[in-house]
């Protein structure tokens, strides 16, 4: 693969998967400087793989393979902190307070509320969650996480009731 | 609120971070840092395998031109270790985690990787301590065995280099032993736990570990 079209698939994944990029971030990582590194790793990785897409994985599952898999070896502490390069990347966090409507803001506090729970469960099943809430099917999370559908539905059900007793109040019924 | 309530607002909605890229920048930073891992690989092989094979060459340049035999075993030895740790790097390099595999399969070759850095350590005595100190005994004894009538300083100097030596491995056992302890052993438990969440079981860390 030319380095031109390795960059041309890379800017195409930017393009259309950076939201999933930056969930898997976001709930292996709580605080900001850790997510800025994390991310960078997850952009690096995702590039290093191109080269051995052949197109048979869905660009979704690769993708959730090489975020996850980087975020289960990245550890806090061991950041390669880029000193005297440019930045390329520039995290905003967006002003929250105001959203349009009330239903908007609930939403956002159950959004919130639902990534602290993410991260304080066991990294594998955060990972489940995480491809759970973005509604990807067992048999695409089997493929990510190489595990039997039927241990996922078996996971998902521990899960699901782990998240409720986090969100206590809001996820009575699930 | 039932899960699908919460699986609708999860994926309406903004994750409230903009991220600005800036492409330029971005695709030079992935670069340089490809460069950079393969050089870092390269470098660190090289000056492993650089120093096993410059230690070779000294000693069997010294044992053919002032004849002395005793510095055969100690040159053999230095070619062992460095022929050891470029077969073991090779092997290590075919094995390695890929990052777009499934991650129960990434996870399993990352432990696997571990342990055998762990047995690696571990055994240093066996594969690197061992064959030098050995090759280094082999001559002392001779020169001792030379210098037997030469008086008791010569004697002295001979059992301090011997006595430095030895104090010098040992150093190099409790270092290695130390990092073992210290890194690797946590981030084998670690793996060992998302290997179990990811359904399979595995044997805990007191049982032997194979190369």
């Amino acid at each position: 693969m030319t380095a031109q079209a390795q960059e041309t698939i890379f800017r195409q994944w930017l393009d259309q998967h950076l939201g999933l990029m930056l969930k898997v971030v976001r709930g292996c990582a709580a605080a900001p400087p850790d997510q800025d590194d994390l991310f960078q790793d997850v952009l690096l990785q995702v590039w290093s793989s191109i080269p051995a897409f052949r197109g048979e994985a869905k660009e979704t599952t690769w993708i959730y393979r090489v975020a996850f898999n980087t975020a289960l070896a990245w550890r806090r502490g061991e950041r390669r902190r880029r000193e005297g390069l440019e930045t390329y990347l520039k995290f905003d966090v967006l002003p929250q307070a105001y959203p349009s409507h009330a239903d908007s803001l609930l939403e956002q506090e159950i959004v919130e509320k639902l990534y602290s729970a993410i991260r304080q469960l066991p990294k594998v099943d955060a990972s489940l969650a995480l491809m759970h809430l973005d509604g990807l099917s067992y048999q695409e999370m089997a493929e990510v996480l190489g595990i039997s559908e039927n241990y996922i539905g078996v996971k998902l059900n521990r899960i699901r009731k782990q998240l409720a007793d986090q969100l206590k109040g809001d996820g009575d019924e699930l | 609120m039932n899960f699908e309530d919460l699986q609708k607002a999860w994926q309406s909605h903004d994750p409230g971070t903009k991220v600005t890229i800036n492409p330029g920048v971005l695709m030079k930073e992935v670069r340089r840092n490809q460069q950079q891992f393969w050089r870092t690989i390269f470098w660190r092989d090289a000056r492993e395998v650089g120093v096993a094979a410059l230690l070779t060459w000294l000693f069997l340049d010294r044992a053919i031109r002032h004849h002395d035999w005793s510095l055969y075993p100690l040159s053999l030895d230095c070619l062992f270790v460095g022929v050891y740790i470029v077969v073991d790097r090779w092997i290590q390099h075919r094995r390695r985690p890929v990052m777009n595999d499934a991650i129960q399969s990434c996870i399993q070759s990352s432990l696997a990787q571990v342990n055998h850095q762990i047995w690696l350590l571990k055994n240093i005595f066996w594969w690197y301590l061992l064959p030098i100190e050995s090759g280094l005994g082999v001559l002392i004894a001779v020169h001792l065995w030379h210098d037997r009538h030469a008086g008791l300083s010569a004697m002295a100097g001979l059992t301090a280099y011997a006595l430095f030596c030895g104090l010098t491995f040992w150093g190099v056992y409790w270092v290695n032993q130390f990092a073992v302890r210290k890194d690797l052993e946590p981030r084998r438990q670690e793996l060992e736990t998302l290997l179990m969440e990811t359904g399979v079981a595995t044997v805990k860390s007191e049982t032997k570990i194979k190369p």
